[in-house]
Formats: C-alpha cells, sequence, structure tokens
C-alpha cells in the first residue's frame, strides 16, 4: 500500500494539504498518514485530521528534520508540504518547505494554502526535451495512466531553444510532437495530450495549467536552489495555486552535456 | 578451421573463412599446373560457383586458345566467368555457347613497329653485353624476348621456378648484369627509345616482355567490371601464385593487385621462393589448394552464409549502439526502398523504443486533409528481443543497397536486409545465429491501427489489407535451417483495388525460385547501374562526401521507374507530412531524377499528368480555366492541404497555402520542362507535355488581372517565402507564370490555336515583376519595402524559425523571409531574371532569410556558389546535408527530408557545377572551392551517361557515345583554365 505523508502545520494550509493529499491516494490507490511537528499548538492540525477521520501522529523536534525523518520512511511513497502559511500570491515559498524540498530525495508535493480542493483529473507535466528531466516524472504519469487520470505534458520553447526549422506549419508541429512524446514519455504514447508553446517556462506553465484546468504540476527538478538555480520551479511554486509534485532528477551520465549537444551533432549518425 | 574437400586438406587462415562475391585469379600455376595439366576440377568447380551467382576472372598472360581449349568450362550463369588474357590486351566473357570478346586493345602500326624496334633493339643490347637472346614470339601488343634459349630450359614447369630463376641470373651475371631487374631495364630502356611513352615490361623469369598492357590491366578492368555489378574490392578473392618478386621484379601476380584491388583478400597458392609481399595470404598447396578454396565458396553459398560488406567508408553509413532516444531517428535514416516499398531500418529483434515500418507508395487513405500513406504489414521482425547492453551495429551500404546489422560480439545474430529494385516490392531477409533470437511464430506482423485478412497459401503467409479504395496484399515465406533464416516477401500494392492474394503470392513464388543469392546478386547489380549515372565525388572532403552519397541513396529509392510515382515529403522514409506530395517532388527531387535515372522523373510527371482532371476540375470550381494543382495532393489529385492547425507554439493557425500558395500551378509545369530538357523525351513531348502546358498556361491567363494601364498583376498568393500571406505580385509566382506562359506558347503549338498562344504571350510581357533596374533588385510582393526594415542576420543565429521567434504578426509586418523567394528565380530559371541581378538580390535578401524552411541552405548553397562566393556555398551545403543525420528539425523520425536531399544534389551539380540542360547542348560554368581537389558528377544527358570531372584547371567531360557540351560557349570534352575563362585544351 502506497502511503501519502502530510505534514500539517497550524496553519491555515493545513487544509489544503490534507485534501491534496487525500485526492493523491484517491487517485493512485495509497493511504493518507497525517504528521504534526509540534512547535507552537496543533489545533488545526488536529482538526483537520480529525476531520477526515485520520490519527494525526506527532513528532517533536526541528521542524524539518523531524518531517525529512519522517518521509524517508520505506513505505512513504511522496510527502505532502505547505508552500507558505497564508494564501498570498508571490510571496516567497516559506523556509520549511524549502528546506524540505531541497533535502528529501522523494517526491514532494508543495501546496498552497489557496489551492483547489476539488479531485485529481489533469496532470500538468511540463518537460524540458531531456532525457533526465523526462525520466524525473515517469512515475506520475505511468500512475495517472493506471488512475485515468490525464496527462498533459507541455513542452516550452524559449528564444535560445526555438527550432531552426518550421517546414509547413500544418505537419511540422505533429511530427515533431509526436517524436517528442515518443522520446521523453515513450511510457505514455496514446496517453498523455502534447502542448507546445514559445514564451518565458514559468509564465507558459502556470497559463496551461489554468487553461487546461489542471488539479497538479509535476516538476523534475535539480534540488539546487543556489541564485541562478531552479528559476521556473521558484517562480512556479511563488505564483502558482495548484499543487506542484517536485520529482527530484537522477543525473545520468553525460547529463550535463549542453542542449545541442545531445539534439545534434554528438549524436551525429554518421560514425 | 580444417577444411576437407575431394581434392585437398587446407587449412584456411581466418581471412579466408569467408563468403566472397567474386574470385580474380591466375591461370598458370594457380588454377593449373601447367598447359598440359586436366583442368577438370577447378572447370566444375567454377561452372558450380557461376551457378551459385559468384563472378570468377581468369587474369593471365596467354592466349584464348591455351585458356578456353584447357579450361572448356560453359557456365550457364548467373555469376559471370571472364577471361581476361594476352597480359592486359583482351577481355572474354564465358557462357553455356562459348568465350565472346568483349574488348581488345588493339595497337597501332606505329605502336606495332616501336614494339617490334623494342625487341630487336633489346637483343642487341643484350648482345653487346656478353648474353644471347632470341625473340620467341610476336604476342598481341607484346614482344617476348628469351633470355635463356638453351634446350633444357626449353619449357620448364612451374615447380622448377627457383631453379630456372638462378639459372638465368647466373648467366646474366656472368655478363656483368645485376640479374633479371638489368635485364627488363635494358628492354625498358629500349622500349622507350623506340617511341613507347608507358612500356610494360614484365618477367617470369625465363623471358622479359615488353608490352602495351599488362596484368595490372585486366585487374583494373575485373575490378571495375565488379564494381559496376555492385561487387567491392573487399568482396573479392584474389588468388595468385607468384606475388614476390622474382629476380628484384614484382612477382607476376603482384600486377593481380593495383590500387583498385585495396581490400581485396590476397591469397598465394604458390611456393613464392622469396616470400609474399605483404598482405598477401601465404597459402601454398598449388592448383589442389586453390580448387579447394572454390570448393569451399560452393559450400559456403550452399549453407546460405551471409555476405560481408564492401566496407568503403564514403558508402557506408554505420550506426553504432541502440539509443532509445534516437532510435526512429536512426531506423528513417537507414530505411531501405525500391519505390514501390520502404522499409524503415528497425532492428530486426524487437524493443520498445524501435518502430518498424514498412510503406507502400501511393497508397493512401482517408479523406481530405487526414488523407495519409498507408503503413502496411512489417515483414522484418524476429520475435527474439533485443537484449539489453549488447553490442550492436547497424550498416547501410549505399553503393550495394544492404542493410547490414549485427548483435552481439560473437556475434549472436547478423542479417542482411534488402529492397530489390530489380523487383520493386520484393524483399529479402537473411539472418544468422542463435536460435533463440531466429524463432517467429509469423513472418508477417500488421501495422498498429490497421486491419488485416490474414492466411496461408503453401508455402506463404499473406496478409491483405485494404486502403481508400484499393490496398495492400503481402505475401512472405520463410526457410530455416540450424543457425540461418531465409525470409522473403512480396508487397502488391493497388490503389485503385485490393490486389488479389494470388498476385502477391504469385510475386513470392517467382523470389523463392530465383533464391537469395540470385535476388541479391540482381540487387546490387540494379543499385550500381544506378549509381553509375548518379553518384558524385568530392575530392579531399570525405564527410561532406559521404553526406552526399546517403542524400543520392534516398533520392533514388524514392521513386519507381515504371507507371507513376507519388513522391512524398518523406518519401517512403517515414509517414511525416502524412506522405503529401508537395512542390518539393517537382521542383526539388524531380531534376535530381530527369539527370540520373530518367524513367522514375517520367514516373512522378506521370503522376501529375494522370490527375490532370482534378486539377481542372479545381480550376473550374474556382471559375478559371486550365489546370489549378494543389499545394498538397495525393491519391486522387484533389488538395488536402488542412484548412488549420496547431503551430509549436500551440496556436491554431489558419492554413491558407492550399488557397494561396498557386506557384505550384507552374511548378509542374517547370517540373515538365525540366525533364525535357535532360532526357529529350520524344513521347513525352508529343503527348502529355503538350496538354500540361496548356492546361497550366490557361490556369494563369484565367487568373491575371489587368490594371487600366494594361499591366498584369496577379493578386493574393503566397509565394516560397511563408511568412507573408496574402500577398500581391509575388515576385516568384509572377515571373514563373510568365515563364511557363511563354514556354507554353513553345511547346503547346499543336495543340492550342495561334490566337490563344498570342494571348499568352503579351500577357507574359505585361505581367509586372517587381524588378528595379536602378537597384537592380526585385520586390519580392508589392510592399514589400515598406515593411519594418528587421535584417534577421543582425539578431538571431540562423537557421532560425523566425515565425516561433518573432510571432507570427511580427514577422507578417517585416522584412524577414522563410527561405529564398525571389532567390528561386535565379535558382530555377536564371534566362527570366535581369542579367547581373543574382548578385544584388542575393545580398539585400540572405541577410533577411531565416532559413527557417529546411529547404533554404541546399538552395542558397547553389546561389553562393553561382555568385562565387564558394566558402558560404560549402558552409550552407554542410547544413543542409545535416538537417537529417543530426535531426535538425527534429521530425527525421517521420522521415528523411528528401527535397533538401534533392536540394543538395543540385547545390552541386547546378551551384557548384554550374550546369544546366538545353535542348541544345550540356551547358557547364563550374565553380570549385579551393578546398576541393576535384568535383566528379555523374549524369544522365539525352540517354547518354556523362562523366564530368571538374579540377582547378582542368574540365573534362567523357560521354560515349559524345553529348554536346558547351562551357564559355565553346564546345569541346576537354577544357583548361587559361584566366578566368575556359579554353578547350591543346588549342
Amino acid at each position: 500500500m502506497r502511503k501519502v505523508l502530510a505534514a500539517l502545520d497550524n496553519s491555515l494550509a493545513a487544509e489544503a494539504v490534507l485534501a491534496t493529499a487525500s485526492n493523491l491516494a484517491d487517485a493512485f490507490g495509497g493511504v493518507v498518514e497525517a504528521l504534526h511537528v509540534v512547535e507552537d499548538g496543533d489545533r488545526i492540525a488536529h482538526d483537520e485530521a480529525e476531520a477526515a477521520g485520520l490519527r494525526l501522529h506527532r513528532v517533536t523536534g526541528a521542524t524539518v528534520a523531524a518531517i525529512v525523518s519522517a518521509a524517508e520512511a520505506p513505505d512513504v511513497q511522496v510527502l505532502v508540504v505547505g508552500t507558505r502559511r497564508f494564501p498570498v500570491e508571490g510571496h516567497p515559498v516559506g523556509g520549511t518547505a524549502l528546506e524540505v524540498i531541497t533535502s528529501l530525495l522523494k517526491p514532494v508535493v508543495v501546496v498552497p494554502p489557496d489551492a483547489s480542493r476539488t479531485g485529481l483529473r489533469r496532470v500538468l507535466v511540463p518537460l524540458e526535451g531531456t532525457a533526465p528531466t523526462s525520466l524525473a516524472p515517469k512515475g506520475i504519469i505511468e500512475l495517472s495512466r493506471q488512475a485515468n487520470v490525464e496527462v498533459v505534458v507541455l513542452h516550452v520553447q524559449d528564444a535560445a531553444s526555438v527550432p531552426a526549422f518550421t517546414d509547413q506549419p500544418q505537419h511540422q508541429a505533429a511530427a515533431w510532437g509526436q517524436e517528442f512524446v515518443a522520446r521523453y514519455c515513450p511510457w505514455g504514447i496514446g496517453s498523455v495530450t502534447l502542448e507546445l508553446r514559445v514564451g518565458r517556462r514559468a509564465e507558459q506553465i502556470l497559463a496551461v495549467a489554468e487553461s487546461h484546468d489542471c488539479d497538479l504540476i509535476a516538476l523534475g527538478w535539480s534540488q539546487e536552489v543556489a541564485a541562478g538555480r531552479a528559476l521556473v520551479v521558484r517562480e512556479v511554486l511563488e505564483r502558482g495555486r495548484l499543487p506542484v509534485l517536485l520529482v527530484p532528477v537522477v543525473r545520468l551520465p553525460g547529463a550535463d552535456k549542453p542542449k545541442e549537444e545531445t539534439w545534434s551533432r554528438s549524436q551525429s549518425s554518421l560514425v | 578451421m580444417r577444411l576437407a574437400v575431394e581434392v585437398a586438406e587446407v587449412d584456411l587462415p581466418a581471412d579466408l573463412e569467408q563468403r566472397f562475391e567474386a574470385v580474380l585469379f591466375d591461370w598458370d600455376g594457380t588454377a593449373v599446373a601447367d598447359r598440359g595439366a586436366d583442368a577438370t576440377a577447378v572447370r566444375q568447380a567454377i561452372e558450380a560457383l557461376c551457378a551459385a551467382s559468384i563472378d570468377l576472372a581468369v587474369v593471365t598472360g596467354t592466349h584464348i586458345g591455351n585458356v578456353d581449349g584447357q579450361l572448356r568450362a560453359r557456365p550457364a550463369g548467373p555469376g559471370r566467368l571472364y577471361l581476361c588474357l594476352n597480359r592486359g590486351s583482351e577481355v572474354y566473357a564465358v557462357g553455356a555457347g562459348g568465350p565472346e570478346l568483349l574488348e581488345r586493345r588493339v595497337a597501332s602500326a606505329e605502336e606495332e613497329c616501336a614494339l617490334d624496334a623494342a625487341a630487336e633493339d633489346t637483343v642487341k643490347r643484350l648482345a653487346e653485353r656478353g648474353v644471347q637472346a632470341a625473340i620467341v614470339s610476336q604476342r598481341l601488343n607484346r614482344r617476348k624476348i628469351d633470355l635463356i634459349p638453351e634446350p633444357e630450359w626449353s619449357d620448364p614447369p612451374k615447380a622448377r621456378i627457383g631453379e630456372l630463376l638462378a639459372a638465368v641470373e647466373a648467366r646474366l651475371r656472368n655478363a656483368g648484369l645485376d640479374g633479371l631487374r638489368d635485364a627488363a631495364l635494358i628492354a625498358e630502356e629500349a622500349a622507350r627509345a623506340a617511341g613507347l611513352p608507358d612500356p610494360k615490361v614484365t618477367s617470369d623469369a625465363k623471358h622479359v616482355e615488353i608490352g602495351l598492357t599488362d596484368k595490372a590491366d585486366s585487374a583494373r578492368w575485373v575490378f571495375g567490371e565488379l564494381w559496376r555489378r555492385g561487387i567491392g574490392p573487399a568482396q573479392v578473392l584474389v588468388a595468385g601464385d607468384e606475388f614476390g618478386p622474382l629476380g628484384g621484379l614484382p612477382g607476376s601476380d603482384s600486377f593481380l593487385l593495383p590500387v583498385e584491388a585495396e581490400r581485396a583478400v590476397a591469397v598465394s597458392v604458390g611456393r613464392e621462393p622469396t616470400g609474399v609481399p605483404r598482405g598477401v595470404i601465404d597459402l601454398g598447396g598449388g592448383p589442389d589448394a586453390f580448387v579447394a578454396l572454390l570448393s569451399d565458396q560452393l559450400e559456403r553459398r550452399r549453407r546460405g552464409d551471409l555476405p560481408r560488406l564492401d566496407g568503403d567508408d564514403s558508402w557506408m553509413l554505420s550506426i553504432r549502439g541502440f539509443d532509445p532516444e534516437l532510435e526512429r531517428v536512426q531506423s528513417s535514416l537507414l530505411t531501405i526502398a525500391d519505390g514501390v516499398i520502404g522499409t524503415s531500418g528497425s532492428p530486426v529483434g524487437s524493443h520498445p523504443s524501435a518502430r518498424p515500418r514498412v510503406l507502400a507508395a501511393g497508397l493512401y487513405e482517408g479523406k481530405g486533409a487526414e488523407t495519409e500513406l498507408v503503413e502496411g504489414p512489417v515483414w522484418t521482425r524476429l520475435d527474439g528481443e533485443l537484449p539489453h547492453a549488447v553490442a550492436f551495429e547497424r550498416r547501410l551500404d549505399l553503393h550495394a543497397g544492404l542493410l547490414r546489422q549485427r548483435l552481439g560480439r560473437q556475434p549472436d545474430l547478423e542479417s542482411l536486409l534488402f529492397s530489390s529494385p530489380e523487383h520493386p516490392g520484393t524483399v529479402v531477409l537473411r539472418a544468422t545465429g542463435v536460435r533463440a533470437l531466429l524463432e517467429t511464430d509469423e513472418p508477417l506482423e500488421a501495422a498498429p491501427g490497421t486491419s488485416v485478412d490474414t492466411g496461408e497459401a503453401d508455402r506463404a503467409t499473406w496478409m491483405r489489407q485494404p486502403a481508400g479504395e484499393g490496398g495492400l496484399v503481402v505475401a512472405a515465406g520463410e526457410r530455416s535451417e540450424g543457425d540461418r533464416l531465409d525470409r522473403i516477401a512480396a508487397y502488391v500494392a493497388d490503389p485503385t483495388g485490393v490486389p488479389d492474394t494470388e498476385e502477391a503470392v504469385r510475386r513470392l513464388e517467382a523470389a523463392q525460385e530465383l533464391g537469395f543469392d540470385r535476388l541479391l546478386a540482381g540487387h546490387r547489380r540494379c543499385w550500381a547501374e544506378r549509381w553509375e549515372t548518379a553518384d558524385i565525388r568530392i575530392e579531399t572532403d570525405d564527410e561532406l562526401q559521404r553526406l552526399v552519397r546517403f542524400a543520392l541513396f534516398h533520392l533514388l529509392g524514392s521513386a519507381a521507374e515504371s507507371g507513376e510515382a507519388a513522391v512524398g515529403a518523406r518519401g517512403l522514409t517515414g509517414p511525416a507530412y502524412r506522405g503529401h506530395v508537395f512542390w518539393d517532388a517537382d521542383v526539388f527531387v524531380l531534376p535530381f531524377l530527369a539527370a540520373t535515372n530518367p524513367r522514375a522523373a517520367r514516373a512522378m510527371l506521370e503522376y501529375r499528368f494522370n490527375r490532370l482532371d482534378a486539377a481542372r476540375a479545381a480550376a473550374r470550381a474556382l471559375g478559371r480555366l486550365g489546370a489549378r494543382f494543389p499545394w498538397e495532393s495525393a491519391g486522387d489529385g484533389r488538395d488536402v492541404t488542412p484548412s488549420h492547425a496547431h503551430d509549436q507554439a500551440g496556436r491554431i493557425v489558419p492554413i491558407r497555402t492550399g488557397e494561396l500558395e498557386e506557384h505550384i500551378v507552374a511548378d509542374v509545369a517547370w517540373a515538365a520542362s525540366c525533364y525535357l530538357d535532360w532526357t529529350g523525351d520524344a513521347e513525352f513531348a508529343a503527348g502529355p507535355a503538350p496538354e500540361l502546358f496548356a492546361e497550366t498556361a490557361r490556369y494563369w491567363a484565367s487568373r491575371i488581372r489587368r490594371d487600366r494601364s494594361g499591366r498584369a498583376h496577379i493578386f493574393g498568393v503566397i509565394g516560397p517565402d511563408e511568412y507573408h500571406e496574402p500577398v500581391d505580385d509575388n515576385a516568384f509566382t509572377n515571373v514563373m507564370a510568365r515563364w511557363n506562359l511563354r514556354r507554353a506558347a513553345t511547346h503547346a503549338q499543336g495543340l492550342v490555336p495561334e490566337a490563344e498562344r498570342e494571348t499568352w504571350l503579351e500577357l507574359a510581357d505585361a505581367l509586372v515583376d517587381g524588378f528595379d533596374p536602378d537597384t537592380m533588385l526585385y520586390e519580392q510582393f508589392a510592399g514589400f519595402k515598406r515593411l519594418e526594415p528587421l535584417v534577421i542576420a543582425d539578431i538571431a543565429h540562423r537557421p532560425i524559425a523566425a515565425d516561433l521567434l518573432l510571432g507570427q504578426e511580427r514577422t507578417r509586418g517585416a522584412q524577414v523571409l522563410k527561405q529564398a523567394d525571389v532567390l528561386m528565380l535565379h535558382h530555377l530559371v536564371p534566362d527570366e531574371v535581369a542579367p547581373g541581378s543574382l548578385e544584388p538580390n542575393l545580398s539585400y535578401y540572405e541577410p533577411r532569410t531565416a532559413h527557417g524552411s529546411s529547404l533554404s541552405p541546399a538552395v542558397h548553397s547553389a546561389l553562393f556558389a553561382r555568385a562565387g562566393r564558394l566558402g558560404q556555398a560549402v558552409e550552407s551545403l554542410r547544413l543542409a546535408c545535416r538537417i537529417d543525420v543530426d535531426d535538425l528539425t527534429g521530425t527525421t523520425a517521420g522521415g528523411v527530408h528528401l527535397a533538401t536531399m534533392g536540394g543538395v544534389w543540385q547545390a552541386l551539380v547546378f551551384g557548384f557545377g554550374g550546369i544546366r540542360a538545353t535542348g541544345a547542348a550540356l551547358a557547364i560554368d563550374p565553380r570549385l572551392p579551393d578546398a576541393w581537389d576535384a568535383l566528379e558528377l555523374r549524369l544522365e544527358y539525352r540517354g547518354r551517361p556523362v562523366r564530368i570531372r571538374i579540377e582547378h584547371d582542368l574540365l573534362i567531360v567523357d560521354a560515349d557515345p559524345a553529348v554536346p557540351v558547351s562551357v564559355d560557349g565553346r564546345p569541346g570534352r576537354r577544357f583548361e583554365r587559361r584566366g578566368d575563362n575556359w579554353e578547350e585544351e591543346g588549342k
């Protein structure tokens, strides 16, 4: 049985976290465990767990360490935490969430306080078009297929990655998209919808999530939040109103090669 | 391995443990011990090998009477037996009816006199040194001087070669000469003194011979002939008995290994007293060993050994390893096609990332814009799964059209696949390896999402697949024995009705009757023949050389040579663009075929001509006359262009090319004209051509509008630069329409009344073309100059899809081009544009061109070459060549870009070669980049094969019979550079 660990704080975010955890468990067949790190009271967390018919597991100690420790249990498949305590768009991700997502080598769903409580019907999976980042959300795509959850794959090209050629647009996008899906979500051929956009990535991710009425965004990421890194993840977390599933990317040998290299000359077929 | 055969037991070195496709061998001492020996064993082996499709060539110094009298082989084929005799001066082909002379070098009277004088002078010079020698015979094209005319050595057997050499050397040294080598030098000096510029002096120890030819000439002829039959040097076994030096002179059989024999396996069965040269296998054993080698080859054929590829890198596409991410791209690149059927080069083993597919030319299903090329049942799959982490290599031999796959290091599985142009629709697989990988339940597998009927017939399994109004039937049979599997399949496609299964079964049975080896030999020969009039050699640029041949390979496989050929954007290499036929076919692919394989070009024109009624109906529907060919065409000739689509920015965009990109009408007429210029096909000129020209001209006549001043316009079109739509008076459309009207006025004389043709000419003269004589620029369309003056070269790294980078609206309002538009006129109809206007228009438009079409780099390569900007021309050509191998469009998985490949050919022939076919002559105006030593082009002009070799200071046009040529306005065959001009050599 898959376990979804919901880390509830004593804030307005607890309800959304628990609702998201329940949605995940319902959709993918798992059980929810509610966790609270005792700090300054647990009334909200307790009430939310009780309303959901769950027993609240209380632990003590440093908050981040305690959450990570609990989430590292082998039977925990995914951790759900709140983005921040208050539903204010554009605010930075809370310190606890930030530390947790960079410490835990497991998928983490980060939930804004004002996230929708509706069930999980459609997942948006933005893919960069490289092997390692496309492998990260593989699990969620596979699970979604089994659970009849619709998957919308999004690839955003920016000024630096606009294709060199678009011969006949009436055929080009279809041919290009078909191969993109075959390469980067081969497990999902026939069961994903591909959306292509040109523009700023975070902006397009949020726009497509909204226009396609998605309930969850799944992103592969490197867990690095140093200056200049993970800009897309940060912006989506800060500006979005949807739960975001962050899946750590496993670095594959040679994965640091520039994108142009993996797409073209280094893969030259004439050897 | 120890080989036991009837006549001998021989240990075979590793290099001989392989199947050869041809054997070239010496006669005396190699095939037979001496002229009196019984040749029964070798005769039987030769006849059996020929029956097993192996080619054989005897190379010897003696004459037909000696060799044929002793051998008396009468092979019935299909393998060939050649007798290359008289030390390089004669070639006979031997069949069931006996020898037939193919070639003979005939000495001129002056050469005969010189040979006599040389022989007499040699005897005289030797006598002066105290050596008595004698001219013993006067053979064809040579003179033979006996260095030891003594009774004891009158007819020494080969076995006494060591003693003979010692006796001759002693005799010469006694006279103060440094052995045989000095005697040969004396003969050579005498020959040169007698006026022979390139005497061939050889020795067999007893004699020194002065000749016009030697055995190397024979060997060169044999390797050339084998190459023309699709057999490369690495597939040839060369056998002799005298490779090692003799008295300081090269062994007589070393002449069997000229430079053309590089990569051939050479074996000596002789005694070789001084050893063999490096690279020659010293087997020994005499004629018995040689016959054993032949028997071994026969046994390899019998048990079904897999043929090796020749291995010349410049003719090879090799892909090592299995990359799930790139697999579909690679299998497109490795597609084998015969113009009727295309089979992807997917692994024969199963793998989830592999997507094997078979496409049948011209077979569509679906309605309207959804019409698409049909995928048929797959014939290549074996059930064994492709293991992970195992060595895997696929090699495509471009010259022979063979795909070889090798799995594992042992290897665990090897296979050879081909799609036969000799029997279009017939495909063949031979695989050898471990049983588990060879096993298969069914030889055929229906394509995903298709519905088929299946059945059995005698030795065959068949599948029948309806498609549209027609359908496809394939019958396959296989024979599995031990570690080998042979599978043959025969496809029959018919767009007008589902073919009978009996027809496919009949074709399969015919192929099975021929068997693997005969099918392979015919297949190789067909491909080699195609290359004889299509190859391009770029000397000193190995990378470009291979890329260009790769492009030509796919062009050659794109169209059938009979009936009609619908050549879609990706040909038979993939389903992208739904297999629709665009101007790509008429303007980019057809010129290549017109100049290399005219029957295929004619089939492409038949496709258009057979859809003339649909084009007429399209014109009528718009209230116009004549014929309006569709921008996208498929089965019935109606337009199948979608009306809208998602672009790569996710936007729904209206697609107006079907409605507005009308230059396709003139493009079809241009293709017909191009075909006529290259071929002079009188039947086409008298039949379909006038109707095509007339109906396209009538369309333009009804499409053009006159203003009050009498000037003629074409409003509301899309030009090749598809970023701007609709536009008025697009220069390309207008000039092509003008050309169409004028050409029709000439070519439709017998069909169209003079009054109507006069109208066409008036309209053509009145059509505006946007040319400004002050600037020498053509305005791309009315109002282009008023657009935002954006120079894309200044703001982006090209090639770039500018419509995605800037957005459609901004692009539409700016002077940004997708590809050549005005400049396409300089490329296609240079006589229709103002003289001297190429450079100003190239300077103006190229920096404004994003090259966002895959057609653009190749066309610009041609334009740069014509403008003399050769560095840019080469770089553009290199980019065009890499579009598929580097998957620069991200869509090569859906098939290769055939039009780009056609553009590559045009860049080399029209651009660098400056070659244009006219009714009168082949005009040549070459531009050779400094980095290339030479450019050599093979073409067919007016039914005659032509080889054009362009060097920096020399231009050779080689055609037999000669073709009319014009270089700098001069006729001739050899030209030398003098200053900026070419002059006929020696004048």
